[in-house]
C-alpha cells in the first residue's frame, strides 16, 4: 500500500495474534481449546487517514482494538509507535497512552455517572500531567473541537443529563484532550441514535483531515465504513480476509464472506439483487483446518478444507484471502503492471 | 441496540417469558361487538391511541393521538428512533404496558375472525384480563429485541414451548408437545436437539429464531416484532428475515415489524408510518416513502443512511438531537431540527392529513393546501413503483 501523499505511519501492528483458552463445556475436566481471536494482523495507522475494521460479533475485531491500545496483551506479534518498537508483554505505559487512545461503544457505560464532565475530562489531563491551571482551558478546548457549545454548559453537567450523541462526543473530547496521535473507535456509534450517528461520523472524519489524526474506526456496519474509511479492512475469525485502500472492497467484493455481508446490507435502491446462501446453519461456523470460512462458503474446493490461503492480490491496493484468486493474481499483477507504466507515460 | 429512555423494554421482558404464564385455561373469548364494527379484512385498527407515563402534572406524553391499521397478512412498519414511542405503542396495544405506563385514551379494536355469529371482535384497550389472555399468544403474539431476557435462562427451550402449549392446548400429549416444538424449529431452521439446551449455549441468532418460533406457536394470526434483529449481525438479520417471510408466506400471518432501520423496513413492509416524539408524521406505502418521502424528518432519517453504491459525498443527516418528551417543543416537536421550519411551525402542531389524490398522509405543514410556501422539491418527488423486493424468494439456503 504505498502511496506518495501518505503521512507517517503513526502505529503499525505486525502479526499481531491473541489466542484464549477456553474449557469445552461437556468434555472431561481439563479439555480445553484455543479460541484464536486475533490471527496473524498486520495493520498500519497513518497520520490523516480513516482505517476501517469491519466484521460480525466474534470476528476478533474488539480484541484487535485492545491490543493496539495495550489494554489486552498480544500472544506474538509486534507494535511500533511511531518507529519505536514497543515491548509487548510489558505494562502499557503513560507515554503510550498519551500517544494512543481507545473510544468505547457505549458512552453511558464509559462515564462515571456520579461525577460532571468536568471531573470525566479533567482527570486525564491532570494524570497526563496539565497543571491545574492549564487543565480546564484544554478541557474546553477540546469540547469546542467536537462542537459541544457552548462548552462551560456541558462541563458542569452530568452524563444523565446529557443524550447518547453528546455523550459520545464528550468521550471522544475526553480521548482528545491529551493530543493523542491514535484514535482507536470501537464501534462508536452503534449505540446512537440514527439522526445523530452521521454527525459523529463526520467528526471523526473531520478530526482525521484538519487535525492529522490516525483514526482506527471498528464497526460492523459496512456502509458507515464505506462512507468514512481511507481503507478497509474486512475480518472474519480472527483473520484479515480482505482489505483495500478506497471502497473497491464494497464495490468490487472478492472473497466470499465480503460478498455475503455486502449483500446482506438492507439496500432499499436494489431490491432485487442476489443475495448468496448465508451458510449460518453450518454446523462449525470457523474451520479448524484451511480457510476458516470454509464450512460456509458456497464456493469451498477442496484445497481450502486443507490448506490456508494466502492473501492474493486481486486488484489495485486491494488482497483478498481466498484461493479463488491463486491463479488470478498473476493475471491482476500483469494487468496493473501494464497500467502503471501507462501511468508512468502518460505522466512523463 | 438501542435503549428505550423509559425502560420498557426491561419491563416487559421480565413479564412474558412463557415460564410466567398462568396454567389454567380460559372460556372462549366474549366478543365485544360495535354498531359500526364491520372490520372485514382489517386485523387491527387502533385509532386516537394515547399513552402517558406517570400521572397528574409529571405526566409525560410517550404517544399522543395515534391512528394505526393493518390488514391481514400484510406487514406495518413502525420507524422512529429510541423515545419516539414506537415501543410503548405496541406494549400499550397489546396491554403489556406496565405502571407509569397508562393509556391515555382511544381504542383498539383486533378482528379475531369471522365464523357463522358474524364477526369476533375484542376492544383491546377495554378487554378484561381474562378476555386478553384469550388472545395473547394465540391471536397476537409478540418478538422482542433482547432474545436473551425473553427467554428463561434456567429452563430448557423445550420446556419453553412445554409450557405454552401445556397452557394453551389442554388436549396434547406429552408426545404430540415435544413433535410440536421439534416441527417448530424445523420451521424456523433449527435442529431438534436445541430443545434440550438452555439458551446461553446458543448463539444469538439461534436464540432469536427460538422466539420465532415460540410466537408461532399456537398459530397467531398477529405477530408483533420490536427490533428482532437489531442486535444481530447483517448476515444473520438477512438470513431470520428471509426466513421469516417464507414462513409468513405458508402461514399468512400479519405483522408489525418495528425498527430504527428504516433501510430493513422499506425492504419488507407493505405499509410504513414513521414516529417522532410520540406523534405519527407520516405514513406511506413502503416504497413511496422510500422513494418520495413527504415529511422532513423521513427524509432527513433516509438520508442518514450512507448508500453502498455511488460517489462519496458528504451526508448531513438530522442536526440536533431527539427532544425530551418532557419538554416537546411547542408547535411541530421536530421544528428546532427541522430545515424547512417556517413561523407557523413554532406554535402550531400540524395534523396527520392526507395527501389529495393518494392514500398517504403527513403531519407537516409544508404540504397544507394554504401553506402558502413552495414543496421543496426533494419532498414532492414522484414515486416510480419499483418492483418490491421479497425476502421470501430471494433467500437460498
Amino acid at each position: 500500500m504505498s502511496d506518495a501523499t501518505k503521512g507517517p505511519v503513526q502505529l503499525a501492528a505486525r502479526n499481531l495474534t491473541r489466542h484464549f483458552s477456553v474449557r469445552t463445556p461437556g468434555r472431561l475436566l481439563n479439555a480445553r481449546r484455543v479460541v484464536r481471536a486475533v490471527d496473524d494482523v498486520s495493520l498500519d495507522l497513518v497520520a490523516g487517514e480513516v482505517v476501517a475494521v469491519v466484521g460480525e460479533s466474534g470476528s476478533g475485531k474488539s480484541v484487535l482494538a485492545r491490543m493496539l491500545a495495550r489494554i489486552v496483551t498480544p500472544t506474538s506479534g509486534d507494535l511500533v509507535l511511531q518507529g519505536t518498537p514497543i515491548a509487548i508483554k510489558s505494562k502499557r505505559t503513560l507515554a503510550y497512552a498519551s500517544q494512543v487512545q481507545l473510544v468505547l461503544q457505549d458512552p453511558f457505560a464509559s462515564m462515571n455517572p456520579v461525577h460532571r464532565m468536568s471531573h470525566n475530562l479533567l482527570r486525564p489531563l491532570r494524570i497526563h500531567g496539565a497543571s491545574k491551571a492549564d487543565a480546564p482551558a484544554l478541557a474546553e478546548a477540546a469540547l469546542r473541537r467536537v462542537s459541544l457549545e457552548p462548552p462551560s454548559r456541558f462541563l458542569e453537567s452530568y452524563p444523565h443529563e446529557l443524550s447518547g450523541g453528546q455523550l459520545q462526543r464528550v468521550s471522544i473530547a475526553r480521548a482528545l484532550c491529551i493530543e493523542p496521535k491514535v484514535l482507536l473507535a470501537d464501534e462508536p456509534i452503534s449505540m446512537l441514535d440514527v439522526s445523530v450517528r452521521l454527525g459523529v461520523l463526520n467528526l471523526l472524519r473531520g478530526l482525521c483531515d484538519d487535525d492529522r489524526l490516525a483514526i482506527l474506526y471498528i464497526t460492523h456496519d459496512i456502509a458507515s465504513a464505506r462512507y468514512i474509511a481511507d481503507s478497509i479492512i474486512v475480518m472474519y475469525a480472527g483473520q484479515i480476509v480482505e482489505q483495500s485502500r478506497g471502497t473497491s472492497l464494497v464495490d468490487e467484493p472478492k472473497h466470499p464472506y465480503t460478498q455475503l455481508l455486502v449483500a446482506s446490507v438492507p439496500d432499499p435502491s436494489d431490491p432485487t439483487r442476489d443475495v448468496p446462501p448465508t451458510g449460518e446453519h453450518a454446523q462449525i461456523a470457523v474451520a479448524e483446518k484451511g480457510c476458516r470460512f470454509n464450512p460456509r462458503c458456497p464456493h469451498v474446493m477442496d484445497r481450502c478444507r486443507e490448506e490456508e490461503p494466502p492473501a492474493f492480490v486481486v486488484g489495485e491496493n486491494h488482497t483478498s484471502k481466498c484461493w479463488l484468486y491463486a491463479d488470478h493474481e498473476a493475471a491482476v499483477e500483469v494487468a496493473l503492471s501494464t497500467r502503471r507504466r501507462e501511468g508512468e507515460t502518460a505522466t512523463t | 441496540m438501542t435503549t428505550d429512555s423509559m425502560g420498557v423494554d426491561d419491563v416487559v421482558a421480565t413479564e412474558v417469558p412463557p415460564g410466567a404464564l398462568p396454567t389454567t385455561t380460559y372460556g372462549p373469548i366474549v366478543a365485544t361487538t360495535h354498531g359500526d364494527a364491520a372490520m372485514g379484512e382489517r386485523i387491527l385498527d387502533v385509532r386516537n391511541f394515547s399513552v402517558d407515563y406517570g400521572w397528574g402534572e409529571n405526566a409525560v406524553r410517550a404517544v399522543d393521538d395515534v391512528d394505526v391499521h393493518l390488514d391481514r397478512s400484510t406487514v406495518l412498519g413502525i420507524a422512529g428512533e429510541s423515545g419516539s414511542g414506537k415501543s410503548t405503542l405496541v406494549y400499550a396495544i397489546t396491554r403489556l404496558l406496565r405502571a407509569p405506563g397508562v393509556i391515555r385514551g382511544g381504542e383498539a379494536r383486533f378482528n379475531l375472525g369471522t365464523d357463522d355469529e358474524g364477526e369476533h371482535i375484542i376492544d383491546l384497550v377495554n378487554a378484561s384480563e381474562r378476555e386478553l389472555r384469550g388472545v395473547r399468544w394465540s391471536s397476537i403474539s409478540i418478538v422482542l429485541q433482547s432474545a436473551l431476557s425473553a427467554l428463561n435462562p434456567v429452563v430448557r427451550v423445550g420446556s419453553q414451548f412445554e409450557q405454552v402449549l401445556k397452557s394453551h392446548r389442554k388436549d396434547m400429549s406429552k408426545d404430540q408437545r415435544r413433535s410440536r416444538a421439534a416441527a417448530l424449529l424445523a420451521m424456523v431452521g433449527l435442529d431438534e436437539d436445541r430443545l434440550d439446551r438452555y439458551p446461553h449455549e446458543l448463539s444469538g441468532g439461534q436464540r432469536q429464531r427460538i422466539m420465532i418460533a415460540l410466537a408461532l406457536t399456537l398459530d397467531p394470526q398477529l405477530v408483533i416484532m420490536d427490533e428482532p434483529t437489531t442486535a444481530l449481525d447483517v448476515v444473520t438479520q438477512r438470513e431470520i428475515i428471509g426466513e421469516l417471510f417464507e414462513l409468513r408466506a405458508q402461514l399468512g400471518f400479519a405483522m408489525i415489524f418495528i425498527t430504527h432501520d428504516l433501510s430493513l423496513l422499506t425492504e419488507l413492509a407493505d405499509e410504513i408510518v414513521v414516529m417522532y416524539a410520540g406523534a405519527l408524521v407520516e405514513r406511506a406505502s413502503a416504497r413511496e416513502l422510500y422513494e418520495a418521502p413527504r415529511h422532513p424528518y423521513s427524509l432527513g432519517l433516509l438520508n442518514s443512511f450512507p448508500p453502498m453504491h455511488g460517489e462519496r459525498t458528504e451526508l448531513t443527516g438530522i442536526p440536533g438531537s431527539p427532544p425530551d418528551l418532557a419538554h416537546l417543543p411547542t408547535g411541530c416537536s421536530f421544528h428546532p431540527r427541522c430545515p424547512y421550519a417556517m413561523a407557523r411551525c413554532t406554535n402550531e402542531t400540524p395534523p396527520l392529513v392526507e395527501i389529495k389524490g393518494s392514500d398517504r398522509s403527513v403531519a407537516c405543514w409544508l404540504h397544507v393546501g394554504d401553506a402558502g410556501v413552495a414543496v421543496p422539491v426533494e419532498l414532492s418527488r414522484v414515486a416510480t413503483g419499483t418492483k418490491k423486493f421479497d425476502p421470501a424468494t430471494e433467500v437460498a439456503r
